[in-house]
């Protein structure tokens, strides 16, 4: 019955298009905190939409907001900074790029430091924030790169697995 | 228990010309107060109205010193200027909160920050936030919640929030319906945001077998409100953004659909 009605809504709305992963969907906004709060609500509808669950969608909503939140406290120096945020959205994960101008090299310095782990994917004793531990306890993986220009992108992938242990500490 | 002796630095800011930045450091003592009037009296013939105290320096603030500095943003203010504080830790900030004076000062996290708000405020410089996204529909419902969200974060009331989401309703749902499919060919979306009013621009590619028939429907006397037919369920999108906007232009050729919408903030 639910097929039916769908292939009659097709016919009416041929337009209404299943969505076919991967998708990507890319937000450029400017360095500033009142942009945060509406853009991690739109990660986490646009994960709805996609068919991940409100749980997965409420956990990315989290990492958005932490990688923002250091983009426009790290990584903005001039007054009309932008970040841009590429949402890759695969069926079993999501893949968030961020990309921003570069903070200080004081800044550059504490990133890469709280990024880096040892060989055993030990994250070293270090007295940062807990922004980037939160992000990595929730991804599958977590990656700066950070090019000659100082121009800083990090990349995180977390993936779909709705009975995965969540909140694994991550040593 | 000796006391760091209060410095001031002040700096101006290139392309803000009504800005002063001073930076404090030290103990604002009671002591302080001549030295904190002078200071602020000195940018005030240089002409500056928007004051940005940074404090992150400073390790101690008197209840003197935090009255100066409202009876200095007192004078800021009746020059159509302000005075807030930027760079205070924790646990300054949690004194200023006990003083009652958070209900007065307005209190950023850095200078980039305070400066962001002056130009948003007082010079109403516009900011722009652009998406792209692939021709699918569901991804509008998000899309308009995103920009409605970022409208009440800046300060717009609920209507024009409501009116602006269903504007970018509209002219997504166009462009999924009469766009390109296919989910190379994104749609672009770009707002403008200021104090005074909002601009919404969507792009998309063409569907050839589509151009034809989009470009009638655009003649002006096809898109008259009394010429929609009572029996006819669709087609009311573009009367409704021209009845909800301020000004509606649209261009079709065959590399790509414009639509641009401005709305003025009437709240």
């Amino acid at each position: 019955m639910a097929k039916t009605e769908d292939n009659n809504e097709k016919k009416v709305f041929p337009y209404c298009r299943k969505i076919s992963f991967p998708f990507s969907v890319n937000v450029r906004f400017p360095g500033d905190l009142d942009y945060i709060p509406a853009v991690r609500k739109f990660v986490s509808e646009l994960l709805q939409v996609s068919n991940f669950s409100s749980k997965f969608a409420y956990r990315s909503e989290i990492i958005v907001d932490e990688i923002c939140n250091n983009a426009v406290a790290y990584g903005c120096r001039t007054d009309d900074a932008q970040i841009e945020l590429v949402n890759s959205i695969f069926d079993d994960r999501i893949e968030f790029t961020i990309r921003d101008q570069g903070g200080t090299k004081d800044n550059l310095r504490r990133l890469k430091t709280a990024v880096k782990t040892d060989a055993d994917g030990k994250k070293e004793q270090t007295q940062q924030g807990l922004g980037l531990e939160i992000v990595r306890m929730l991804s599958e993986r977590l990656d700066v790169v950070i090019d000659e220009e100082n121009l800083t992108s990090v990349h995180v992938v977390r993936k779909r697995e709705d009975d995965r242990e969540e909140l694994r500490p991550s040593n | 228990m000796t006391t760091q002796r209060m410095e001031i630095d002040i700096q101006e800011v290139p392309g803000a010309e009504g800005v002063a930045i001073l930076h404090f450091s030290g103990d604002l003592i009671s002591e302080s107060v001549r030295r904190i009037n002078e200071c602020f009296s000195a940018v005030g013939k240089k002409g500056k109205t928007y004051a940005i105290v940074d404090m992150t320096e400073v390790s101690l603030i008197s209840s003197a010193a935090l009255g100066e500095f409202m009876g200095c943003r007192k004078r800021l203010i009746e020059q159509h200027g302000d005075l807030v504080f930027s760079g205070l830790d924790l646990e300054m900030r949690t004194k200023l909160n006990l003083m009652g004076a958070t209900k007065i000062f307005r209190i950023y996290t850095d200078i980039r920050t305070a400066l962001n708000s002056y130009k948003w405020e007082i010079e109403r410089q516009p900011e722009k936030i652009h998406v792209s996204f692939p021709p699918y529909l569901k991804i509008v419902p998000p899309l308009r919640q995103l920009v409605s969200r970022i409208a009440r974060q800046k300060g717009y009331g609920n209507r024009d929030s409501f009116r602006i989401e269903t504007i970018v309703d509209e002219i997504c749902n166009n462009a999924v319906e009469h766009g390109k499919p296919g989910a190379d060919d994104l749609i672009d979306l770009s707002v403008i945001i200021d104090p005074d009013k909002i601009e919404i621009d969507v792009r998309n590619m063409s569907d050839p077998d589509k151009v034809a028939s989009l470009t009638a429907l655009l003649l002006p006397e096809n898109a008259e409100v009394d010429k929609l037919k009572p029996d006819v369920k669709r087609g009311r999108g573009l009367t409704l953004i021209k009845m909800l906007s301020d000004k509606l232009s649209v261009e079709c050729t065959d590399r790509g659909t414009s639509v641009r919408v401005k709305k003025v903030r009437e709240e």
